[in-house]
């Protein structure tokens, strides 16, 4: 069953298509690989599903329900939830405080959420560093603890926006490993990546996106062996 | 239509100093995306200043511009150095803070040296008008300080766009890191940037003093003024503050003469209001959406 | 736990000292300090959860502040009204005062909200002077009789010494620490926070934005509207530019910038630095000093010039701490000292 419907989305930004008629489902408890080169549109696809801008023509469902014009708060507690490409620590308060924000969205007991936040970092393996202060960690850290919060919401689908960017091959594979986890559990995901490697390893079905329209869709292996894609993909590297 | 007439020209050309305050708010916004509350404080500074040039050396208001702009443009250039330059990559929180607290400062020094008794400057023409015809008449301090205003910005607009230095400026208002990259001294450009800002202030004050009241806390009803002008005209816009002045000035007179003169500033903040709701890019800005 | 045992036992025998000075002290000008330091708690605290917490730099708190006394005074003055039924007319009128701005000012984020802020508040002070049929105009109100406090037939107090006040005072301020205590310990501190750090991030987080700002501007708003009925009716008069000009918004967030910003304990150093600064160079104690310890002759000009002078000097003074501060400590004096303590503990490791 598709858990998150995406049909014939466009946005524009002052009369430029960000993105056009982009169109695709998301079936439950998979992973969807969203992939394109820089400028694709795929930051702006995922703030037009997480309602951060309604899109300007399409229409987005989750689990059957219409999202249009939904703001970002109704749309996690409906179950699904984002992360950042560039990571938004609330830097002053500390790693745990940072993960009990996010599963306050369910609670209002404190002792609730700090259980239910300690398990989230246990996943993403932080918690010896629960009484940080988040805007002191290093990047490989932020990016899981953007991970842990946005699962302390209770989703049940995850967006994650790049969040291998910017570390190293170690860190990379733990989140590659963190991903496959989380997808053991039943949760589903949609991941956007550079690294082509980490997204044909984790992803089940990819879409590519150039210029902000869909330029096909399938799986790893129908993707790599497609021309079109690797001439856009050999396009950026050429640039 | 007299009375129409003669508080849509007197609007007008109070409007001009106020465009004056405006584009010097905008200057620094623009540069280096500092709003400046202690601008009315600065304006003070200069009110003071032409206020000592008149009584201890006897020196007309109107030619004391000559020597308060390059004052108050050191004075800028002073307070951006040591004190703005600080917090330029802080929160604007901070920076607000920072800058009322420069403001009282001022404020409350120039009341310790001045204390807080009302100045006068007054003038063989403080009081006197030239009649246009119609009926309608047009207070001579009011017009001259319009037309040094009119030169100024004049001056302004051509060094901004054509001198190397002013098209550095407006380079680091429009990107101050690629500024940088292209080799662009960005902090000499935001001295000059705050000293320019504050030399216009300055000025304005000392264009004003021949009609209005001198006193320690006048700065702050310009501080709120110079943000209703540079809101209205899009922060960061040289021409909207322009019309900003403009536009303030006429609503200030007309709604002192149609409705009355203590509600003319109600009439100007609520008009900010409507503003920033409907229109936070201002009346010049693009929307963004 | 013993160390939050002890906390709490050196808690209450502060607040047992604090009973019990008006037992023992008599002098009116003491109380008069403590009433003060109890009225900046409570100004620094209210502005904390809204400023604090949240992030939203009001510098526009004159509004609550004003409201609230103008409302107790005006119903004391023109109808009779006591000003404990008074205070809570003023509540209501601040929370309709703060949902308009809230509804107006929350749209806009940073430097935009506070310069709306401050217009809301000039249209108050400028309307306070314009309204004169109801508010006196730039005259003010005057209410020197307060009407005795009676609980059935028996007279509570009648308001004839400061006594009364200081316990007022001292009830506002442990109110307010302790509304920003249980706020700080629930999941409004933490939405509140969130919001306060990254404002995309807690939307996405499941956090309405404009609905918990708008509670943490009620709540501040409220607070500050029951610190302005109480300074009315104490001071015995208000006028446009004491409860309603810029200076008071400014003075009700440096209690909390030099203290500390989004600290429990902030507000209250804020306070306890401020208030006697403040008050040693309005009643000319500076100068006085100066003169004894003999820096300054006090019938030479330069004395003469301080003792005129001084006592208006303490705007001055904030001014200066407020460029200190924010150059020098942005977190405030909370933030100075734990950074102390953290730098001593790092040392004895």
């Amino acid at each position: 069953m598709a858990i998150l419907e995406i049909n014939h989305v466009s946005k524009f930004f002052g009369g430029l298509a960000a993105i056009s008629d982009v169109s695709f489902s998301v079936e439950e408890g998979s992973i969807m690989g969203l992939i394109g080169p820089n400028g694709a549109g795929k930051t702006t696809l995922f703030n037009c599903i997480t309602g951060y801008y309604p899109p300007s023509k399409g229409e987005i469902f989750f689990n059957g329900r219409r999202l249009n014009g939904l703001d970002p708060d109704k749309v996690c507690m409906l179950g699904m939830v984002r992360t950042w490409q560039k990571v938004r620590p609330l830097a002053k308060l500390s790693v745990v405080d940072n993960v009990m924000v996010g599963a306050l969205a369910h609670t209002s007991s404190l002792r609730i959420a700090r259980a239910w936040a300690m398990d989230q970092l246990k996943v993403v393996g932080m918690e010896h560093r629960a009484d940080f202060i988040a805007g002191g960690l290093p990047i490989g850290e932020r990016k899981k603890l953007e991970v842990a919060r946005a699962l302390a919401t209770r989703p049940k689908l995850l967006l994650l926006d790049e969040v291998m960017g910017g570390l190293n091959p170690a860190e990379s594979d733990e989140i590659i490993q963190l991903i496959l986890d989380i997808k053991k559990h039943g949760l589903t995901q949609m991941v956007i990546e550079h690294d082509m490697k980490a997204i044909m390893r984790i992803s089940d079905r990819i879409v590519v996106l150039t210029s902000g329209e869909k330029l096909m869709e399938g799986t790893p292996q129908e993707v790599v062996s497609n021309p079109d894609v690797i001439s856009a993909y050999l396009g950026e590297s050429h640039a | 239509m007299a009375v129409f007439m003669q508080s849509l020209i007197s609007g007008i050309l109070i409007g001009g100093v106020y465009a004056l305050i405006g584009i010097g708010l905008t200057l620094i916004f623009g540069v280096m995306r500092v709003i400046n509350f202690a601008h009315g404080d600065i304006l003070m500074v200069g009110m003071y200043l032409t206020y000592l040039a008149f009584t201890v050396l006897g020196i007309d208001p109107f030619v004391s511009v000559l020597i308060t702009f390059p004052l108050m443009f050191l004075f800028g250039g002073f307070l951006q150095r040591v004190f703005i330059n600080r917090v330029l990559k802080a929160v604007a929180q901070n920076q607000i803070l920072l800058t009322i607290g420069l403001g009282l400062i001022m404020s409350n020094t120039v009341m310790l040296i001045f204390t807080s008794d009302y100045k006068l400057i007054t003038t063989s023409y403080s009081s006197s008008t030239l009649k246009v015809g119609g009926g309608v008449s047009v207070s001579t301090p009011l017009l001259i300080s319009f037309l040094i205003t009119t030169a100024i910005t004049a001056v302004l607009y051509w060094f901004l766009l054509k001198t190397d230095t002013g098209q550095a400026i407006r380079a680091t208002a429009q990107d101050r890191d690629a500024a940088q990259l292209m080799g662009i001294n960005v902090k000499r450009m935001s001295i000059i940037a705050f000293g320019l800002g504050s030399a216009l202030a300055g000025t304005a004050g000392a264009l004003i003093s021949p009609t209005y009241y001198i006193f320690p806390q006048v700065g702050a009803v310009f501080t709120l003024k110079a943000f209703v002008i540079t809101v209205l005209g899009g922060m960061g816009s040289v021409v909207g503050a322009m019309l900003g002045g403009i536009l303030i000035g006429v609503t200030e007179s007309l709604s002192a003469v149609y409705i009355s003169s203590g509600w003319k500033d109600v009439v100007v903040f609520v008009l900010f209001l409507l503003v920033l709701l409907f229109k936070p890019s201002g009346l010049m800005g693009k929307s963004r959406t | 736990m013993p160390k939050t045992i002890l906390k709490a036992a050196a808690g209450l025998i502060v607040l047992a000292l604090l009973m019990a000075i008006p037992k023992y002290v008599e002098s009116p000008y003491a109380l008069h300090m403590m009433i003060l330091l109890f009225l900046s708690v409570s100004m620094g605290q209210s502005w904390n959860i809204l400023g604090g917490f949240a992030g939203q730099y009001s510098v526009g708190h004159a509004a609550y502040f004003g409201v609230g006394a103008y409302t107790t005074m005006m119903l004391m003055q023109a109808k009779q009204i006591p000003p404990w039924i008074g205070v809570w007319v003023g509540m209501v009128l601040v929370v309709a005062v703060a949902l308009a701005i809230g509804s107006i000012c929350f749209r806009l984020r940073g430097p935009y909200f506070v310069l709306a802020s401050i217009a809301v508040a000039e249209i108050l002070r400028l309307s306070a002077i314009n309204l004169t049929t109801l508010t006196n105009g730039a005259e003010g109100i005057l209410v020197t009789e307060l009407p005795a406090f009676k609980i059935g037939e028996r007279v509570v107090t009648d308001f004839s010494t400061k006594v009364p006040f200081y316990y007022i005072g001292l009830f506002l301020a442990l109110l307010t620490i302790g509304i920003t205590y249980s706020v700080q310990h629930s999941k409004l501190g933490y939405f509140f926070q969130a919001i306060r750090e990254d404002q995309d991030a807690a939307h996405s987080l499941g956090i309405s934005i404009s609905l918990y700002k708008n509670i943490a501007l009620g709540i501040s708003a409220v607070l500050t509207s029951l610190a302005g009925a109480f300074y009315g009716i104490y001071v015995g008069f208000v006028d446009p530019p004491t409860v309603l000009g810029l200076d008071v918004s400014v003075q009700i967030m440096l209690i909390c910038i030099i203290g500390g910003m989004g600290t429990l304990w902030g507000p209250v150093l804020g306070a306890l630095v401020l208030v006697p600064m403040s008050e040693a160079l309005r009643s000319n104690m500076v100068t006085d000093l100066l003169v004894r310890v003999g820096l300054v002759n006090a019938d030479s000009k330069v004395g003469l010039f301080l003792k005129e002078n001084l006592a208006h000097a303490h705007v001055l003074l904030y001014g200066i701490l407020v460029v200190l501060v924010i150059l020098f400590m942005p977190d405030g004096l909370m933030g100075f000292v734990k950074k102390l303590a953290r730098r001593r503990k790092q040392e004895a490791v």
